[in-house]
């Protein structure tokens, strides 16, 4: 399973990165469109905005799983190991819990708002409203998945 | 009541070491619970409008374009450069730390960026030449706070968002600042030198030496120009100039220093847009806690219970500035910013203060955050480059954050500071 993980971990991460590379071409062709050729590229804003939100809602998952949030410590630098351990399974779970009920309630909004069309792209906005039940879903994995290690490496045996 | 359930879950939450994003999203969760119910419908789309922004787009680019310069090994080119100018006076290498840092800080926008880069090169480098280390560690923690004051900053990118205010006024703004701070610290690190007896450099001072210095500084000194003036002038949008800033970026170094590898690069990408998810996602849970403020009128009664008490714009900045400078002890800068920006500003405009020198002023109070323990960003990379516990960096540093409380004091009482250079180029 944990193979499977590292694999998943590193194709999102290179998916993302891409991304940016995407956005930051874009953005420059922008630029050099109005000021050398006087034109523009249609939509294309809108879909580095759409790009924006899909990095941010993964890399926000992939964070979980990097253990890579900012938090304070203060108190969790000071406890025991199992203490600390305690609490990162507190935390994981409540992280878990938010992002289901933010996935379950997603659907609902894009039921209901998702059929409109963005200005530019004349793409339905549901395209990028999929962000958010995507990154509550992946970020649900990356809890289960440290919450399982946390428990075999602490607790279990 | 509900107010509270709101504000002491975020608490509880945060000194469990939840992470800060999530305590936001789970407090106004329970808020939700106890109020109404019905309102956690709102939750997804609350969070999605706060990721679907194209001026955060900047955030990335801003944060890429320090991570290539720092590839392209600028750092030893700015040492240099520093050397020049400062290198021979006494305790020579502490005054080049603090120089280094102000040019620095005009390219990365970011403090903990320039404690890694300066502090890898200069702290041994200090530590060799007889400093003691907690100096080296501590002068390099406090001069890096430069990197949030002096434009670009991306701290000024958050602030610009939450107050709806003009990137360039804060860019401009935060110019004046952090060149005083500079300047103190400077001034602090000389007389330290006298009082202790450190050396000075040898640095060849010819004309020649000079101008090929500069020469060989001068596309990465210009960077910072063509970033912030393609905002300030209109010419670009702070995300067009942020992207432009990596493509110059890139070009310095692949043309100028020859350092950066596509490899370099790649893990460039991956680190900037890691490191803007996690920056962002604080951002989209900030404006779910930002609607339940509203909600619960807060930002209102905060400021009707503040303008009772009859305090005029200064008494009232110097009372928001101790605040800010202790959340800044507990809180990361980028959250600090999310959370009281929108507690405190309409007081504060409510008072007659501009929204550029409170922004200003706020930045400022949590870069000295950002080098105070128990949460300090600038002094936990300090600890890992040094090998030195916090407590210890943080005394090295304290001396030098006078400079930093100094600049704040007098940029209340005295506004213009901030707001001369912004009220020049962009009337």
């Amino acid at each position: 399973m944990q193979k499977g993980i590292d694999k998943l971990t590193r194709t999102l991460e290179g998916l993302i990165s891409l991304c940016l590379l995407v956005m930051l071409g874009l953005i420059v062709v922008l630029v050099l469109l109005r000021y050398v050729f006087n034109r523009g590229l249609v939509g294309a804003n809108e879909f580095v905005t759409i790009l924006f939100v899909y990095t941010t809602a993964i890399g926000a998952a992939l964070g979980i799983g990097r253990r890579d949030h900012i938090q304070i410590r203060f108190l969790l630098d000071r406890l025991q190991p199992r203490g600390k351990s305690a609490l990162d399974l507190f935390g994981l779970v409540l992280i878990a819990l938010l992002n289901a009920v933010m996935l379950w309630y997603s659907t609902t909004w894009i039921a209901v708002t998702g059929g409109y069309v963005m200005p530019s792209t004349q793409l339905a906005r549901a395209c990028v409203q999929v962000s958010v039940p995507v990154g509550c879903g992946l970020a649900i994995l990356y809890c289960v998945v440290r919450i399982i290690g946390e428990w075999r490496n602490q607790w279990k045996g | 009541m509900e107010g509270l359930i709101l504000l002491a879950s975020l608490i509880v939450l945060l000194c469990l070491g939840v992470p800060v994003a999530y305590a936001l999203g789970l407090s106004a969760l329970a808020y939700f619970l106890a109020i109404d119910p019905y309102l956690i419908q709102a939750l997804p789309q609350r969070l999605f409008a706060g990721m679907d922004s194209y001026v955060l787009i900047s955030l990335p680019f801003f944060i890429l374009m320090g991570l290539v310069m720092n590839a392209s090994g600028i750092t030893r080119r700015l040492i240099e450069f520093s050397l020049i100018f400062v290198g021979w006076l006494p305790g020579g290498l502490g005054l080049v730390n603090v120089l280094a840092s102000m040019l620095f800080g005009g390219i990365s926008g970011s403090s903990a960026s320039d404690t890694a880069s300066i502090g890898s090169v200069l702290i041994p480098e200090m530590q060799r030449r007889g400093y003691p280390l907690q100096y080296a560690s501590g002068i390099t923690v406090a001069s890096s706070t430069m990197g949030m004051i002096i434009p670009p900053s991306i701290p000024m990118v958050l602030y610009s968002v939450v107050a709806q205010e003009s990137v360039g006024a804060l860019f401009l703004g935060g110019l004046i600042p952090g060149v005083m701070v500079g300047m103190i610290q400077m001034a602090l690190a000389l007389v330290i030198a006298r009082k202790q007896g450190f050396p000075r450099e040898e640095v060849p001072l010819g004309a020649g030496h000079v101008l090929r210095e500069t020469l060989r500084s001068l596309p990465v000194l210009l960077m910072p120009l063509c970033v912030v003036g393609s905002v300030v002038f209109g010419i670009a949008t702070a995300t067009e100039s942020a992207a432009l800033g990596v493509v110059m970026a890139v070009l310095i170094g692949v043309l100028v220093t020859r350092q950066l590898t596509v490899k370099a690069f790649a893990a460039c990408l991956r680190t900037a847009i890691l490191t803007s998810s996690k920056i962002m996602i604080i951002i989209a849970f900030s404006q779910v806690f930002i609607w339940v403020l509203a909600l619960e009128r807060t930002p209102e009664t905060i400021a009707a219970t503040v303008i009772d008490l009859g305090l005029g714009p200064i008494p009232l900045l110097f009372f928001i500035s101790v605040i800010v400078l202790a959340a800044g002890t507990f809180i990361d800068v980028s959250p600090a910013i999310l959370l009281l920006t929108p507690v405190f500003l309409p007081t504060l405009m409510e008072a007659g203060v501009s929204p550029v020198q409170f922004g200003v002023i706020l930045v400022s109070g949590l870069a000295v955050g950002a080098c105070t323990p128990p949460v300090g960003n600038c002094l936990n990379v300090c600890a890992i480059i040094a090998n030195l516990g916090i407590g210890s960096i943080f005394r090295g540093a304290a001396p030098f954050l006078v400079a930093n409380v100094l600049t704040i004091a007098l940029a209340i009482v005295f506004p213009q500071i901030i707001l001369w250079i912004p009220s020049l180029v962009m009337r």
